[in-house]
């Protein structure tokens, strides 16, 4: 089936072919039967609030194609992006467990399919399937992890500059171009997100890209950043 | 004086009010015999960031303190753990290294559990695994609460947290 956003949706998860690379969804046959039961597929455009920071919890959100801005906001106005989340993940997850508020706002940032569970549906499904259960602590660790990583970075950094650093060799760490003397990455985000991810302003990063630029450590072609020297960016990071 | 927490959980009379101790019967007697129960005093790590996983720590007395470290050795609170809380919970089921350092802050009594005996205890245990669950939410809140704080607080907030 075709959807109005160019997805090709996936309406069950019983012949969904990318489940078994993906933690949560690689669940044993029983637990995906009764997923399947309580799940409803839908598809999202680019720009759509999943849910909203402070919102009562309604449930959860599977996220099966497309990515998702997760971000937290001051008082003030500014945000900050805590996480860009990729297909395989559930988002929404601690706050429907605990019942608190949702902690972030997530925002699609392409049309998406997104696997929605009401949370009363999703805690019954935790207590009867002990693997599911055991997929969520997993998914919950991995969330853990990365946000006192993200405190670490934001907190024990001292510049805009060694943030933005971590940033790029964070990124280039993916998609197999680690080894890679002079790896690329596709930049998907605008300077002002980027900005929203290091908590600086659009300036600064456009500041920063331009003295890399210079300094010949990045090179940009397109939407494509290409790191010439992996070596003086490492520097800048450890703030060396 | 008698402390109010035992060796055996069995007979702590503070299991009911602990998220992760209020376990079913049959639950507490297996978490019983798998776990150790050891005295430590006060500065003592429970496990440094970047170490290998090797289970994890239930506070029965005492407070820790949680930590990340830059490279250059400026340390930074991230929260402090109180009575009845798992450390090294999210290092175990992502199988991963230790992502913080936790130090106590006072003389504790401290229940271990080895990584597999945990991963079998979870596995075996429904009602466990998802207190584990709950404590896991519980710790991302707060994880996501000092993001906010570092990220969108300002500096001097920020900086008061940080230990060199």
């Amino acid at each position: 089936m075709i959807s109005p956003y160019g997805l090709d949706i996936v309406e069950s998860c019983l012949t969904c072919k990318t489940r078994s690379e993906r933690l949560f969804c690689d669940l044993p046959a029983p637990a995906l039967q009764a997923f399947e039961g309580i799940k409803y597929a839908t598809a999202y455009p680019k720009g759509a609030v999943l849910f909203v920071e402070g919102q009562a919890p309604r449930g959860i959100f599977v996220l099966c194609k497309g990515r998702v801005k997760l971000s937290i906001c001051s008082t003030d106005g500014k945000t900050l992006i805590v996480k860009i989340a990729e297909p395989g993940e559930v988002l929404g997850l601690s706050a429907s467990v605990s019942g608190k508020p949702y902690e972030l706002t997530a925002e699609t940032i392409d049309p998406c399919q997104v696997n929605f569970v009401k949370r009363e549906d999703f805690l019954r499904f935790l207590r009867d399937h002990a693997d599911a259960c055991f997929r969520v602590a997993e998914q919950l660790s991995e969330k853990y992890n990365a946000a006192c990583h993200e405190v670490r970075s934001l907190g024990l950094s001292h510049s805009a500059g060694e943030k933005l650093a971590k940033l790029l060799l964070e990124w280039s760490s993916k998609n197999g171009e680690a080894t890679k003397m002079e790896p690329r990455l596709k930049l998907a985000l605008t300077h002002e997100e980027i900005a929203q991810m290091i908590g600086t302003s659009r300036e600064t990063v456009t500041r920063l890209f331009a003295d890399l630029k210079k300094r010949q450590i990045v090179q940009s072609k397109g939407s494509t950043l290409i790191i010439r020297n992996k070596t003086a960016l490492r520097m800048i990071a450890t703030n060396n | 004086m008698e402390s109010a927490t035992q060796t055996s959980c069995l007979r702590c009379i503070e299991r009911p009010d602990r998220l992760f101790c209020h376990l079913p019967a049959e639950a507490l007697k297996a978490f019983d015999a798998l776990k150790s129960t050891i005295e430590c005093t006060k500065g003592d790590v429970l496990f440094r960031e970047g170490s290998p996983c090797i289970g994890v720590f239930v506070l029965c007395e005492g407070r820790a303190r949680l930590s990340v470290c830059s490279e250059s050795g400026s340390r930074l609170t991230l929260r402090i753990a109180a009575p009845g809380e798992m450390l090294g919970l999210s290092a175990c089921l992502a199988g991963s290294h230790y992502g913080m350092t936790a130090e106590l802050l006072d003389s504790s009594r401290v229940a271990t559990m080895k990584y597999n005996d945990l991963m079998t205890f979870l596995r075996e245990h429904e009602d466990a695994c998802m207190q584990v669950v709950n404590l896991l939410s519980q710790d991302l809140h707060y994880a996501y609460e000092r993001v906010r704080a570092v990220g969108l607080g300002k500096h001097r907030r920020a900086r008061s947290l940080t230990v060199n």
